[in-house]
């Protein structure tokens, strides 16, 4: 592993996150929404909504590291016949300016509250597509162990993972935030945390449970299609590693996922939810890192390299 | 068929010398760690004991010599975000370096390792058929360096009349993913691609 690979692995799990964070964002805004009217919703929400702008530019930034020549970035995008390394830039930089021209458009109130929603839906659709071509591009045949259907599907696992638990964490941070400048629990806003934060609780044990569906199929598939030699490597030299991986991933969103429901059933338990919380993305966070160093610690070139 | 300019090699001539993989560094002045042309060693079998003697059980080994294919689908063109990877109307698959943003997604998408990185410049290299020499009506370095007759260069329908149509042997990979441009006139002991009955025996450095 080098700098080039810790580039890959910042800017894949970055961007993920950034689109699983937007998703979860937008679903979380809509119900809160219904439930209690578009101020309280937006009071929620719309500052975890800035912090995903700088996630993102963050991996892309990372992105660039594992360029040997930089200079020639912009570049980039001209092959999209053909190369998804291009689609996966193109929709990298739509879905950011795209994102970003919502966050505007929802932080200042601009337009009617129909057309902020059709921005939002199309920047939505726009990271489901840069996830589509993120896996894509690992997708060929010299690279026996990411050319699985496998490698698509963890990539949207990963995605929503993060997003929800990047999310549940937001929406504390914001709550706190809100609290120093007016305290007392009393508020709507408390209710509406705790109504939040449980079905993102919820949300984290189910996508966990599909994770560890995807992780064994995967490894199993490997083993299938002719990368035996990087499926071993999960039990053999990476075994320690993977072992944490699983380990991390089921303590943040399994365990911690259940206190953190437990925690926001009633009042009065706001400041043990909030670390729980915090702590279930820190786990899942680091989990699913190690997970994609796996990813590319693990990978074996068919052919002559 | 459109022009297609492609490299034969005779494994059952060669000795495995390595003396193609050095013209071709010296002729391109390539730096340290790039090789556009390799010589693979390939080799198998075991000894067992009869008695008090030791009898070769299906021991063999063969020289492969290897450089950028041309591919009928170059992978590494496809795959490349810039278009800085191009395949030119005679077929030779060249690399515009200032287009380049040294990503090395063709790295990994080249069953052959054709493309590789300089380090120094920051972009990708690769085999260009020596398109100096060529435009000059010489043949390209390797071939004529080579003491044992073992490569040649030329036109891949003519190439493929005289020598026939394998273009895959152990240690390369199955000819299906790129529609590789070689003309292979096998070893005698030479192995299907794919059946690991042997190893390539160079040392990492070698390659």
């Amino acid at each position: 592993m080098n700098v080039r690979e810790w580039a890959l692995i910042t800017f894949t799990i970055l961007a993920q996150m950034s689109v699983g964070s937007f998703i979860v964002l937008g679903i979380v805004h809509y119900f809160v929404g219904k439930k209690a009217g578009e101020k309280q919703a937006d009071e929620l929400s719309d500052r975890a909504l800035l912090a995903i702008g700088p996630v993102l530019a963050l991996g892309m930034v990372a992105s660039l590291l594992h360029l040997g020549n930089p200079l020639n970035a912009y570049k980039a995008v001209t092959n999209l016949g053909t190369s998804w390394l291009s689609r996966e830039i193109f929709f990298g930089v739509l879905f950011a300016v795209t994102g970003a021209v919502f966050a505007v458009m929802q932080w200042k109130k601009i337009a009617t509250f129909q057309i902020r929603n059709l921005v939002a839906i199309l920047a939505a659709i726009i990271g489901i597509a840069l996830v589509y071509s993120m896996a894509q591009v690992y997708m060929m045949p010299t690279r026996p162990s990411w050319n699985l259907v496998t490698t698509p599907i963890s990539f949207y696992a990963t995605t929503l993972l993060l997003g929800v638990l990047a999310m549940g964490a937001a929406f504390v941070a914001n709550f706190w935030y809100v609290q120093s400048k007016n305290p007392g629990c009393a508020s709507e806003q408390c209710v509406l945390l705790r109504d939040s934060l449980r079905w993102i609780a919820i949300a984290s044990i189910v996508l966990l449970g599909f994770q560890f569906v995807v992780l064994p199929l995967s490894i199993a598939f490997m083993a299938a299609s002719g990368a035996a030699v990087s499926a071993a490597m999960f039990v053999g030299e990476y075994g320690a590693l993977f072992a944490l991986r699983l380990v991390l991933v089921f303590l943040g969103a399994g365990v911690l996922g259940i206190f953190v429901y437990r925690e926001a059933q009633s009042a009065g338990h706001e400041r043990q939810m909030s670390w729980l919380a915090y702590g279930a993305f820190a786990c899942v966070l680091v989990g699913e890192v190690v997970g994609r160093f796996l990813f590319y610690a693990t990978t074996t070139h068919f052919g002559l390299q | 068929m459109a022009k297609q300019l492609s490299f034969y090699f005779d494994s059952s001539a060669c000795v495995g010398c390595k003396t193609c993989q050095i013209a071709c560094k010296d002729k391109n002045n390539l730096p340290l760690g790039v090789r556009w042309r390799r010589v693979f060693e390939y080799a198998g079998g075991s000894w067992v004991k009869q008695g008090d003697q030791w009898i070769p059980n299906n021991v063999f080994g063969y020289g492969v010599s290897l450089a950028c294919n041309h591919c009928e689908n170059p992978t590494c063109v496809s795959v490349c975000p810039t278009g800085a990877m191009f395949k030119r109307a005679d077929g030779v698959v060249l690399i515009n370096q200032d287009q380049c943003v040294g990503c090395r997604y063709c790295e990994w998408a080249c069953p052959y390792g054709a493309p590789q990185f300089d380090e120094a410049k920051g972009v990708m290299t690769k085999c260009n058929l020596c398109e100096d020499l060529i435009a000059q009506g010489q043949n390209p370095a390797c071939v004529d360096a080579c003491p044992l007759r073992a490569l040649a260069f030329g036109d891949l329908e003519e190439l493929r009349n005289k020598y026939g149509n394998i273009a895959a042997v152990e240690p390369l990979p199955a000819a299906t993913i790129t529609q590789p441009h070689l003309v292979i006139t096998p070893n005698r002991h030479a192995q299907a691609s794919g059946k690991g009955t042997g190893k390539v025996l160079n040392l990492p450095e070698e390659l």
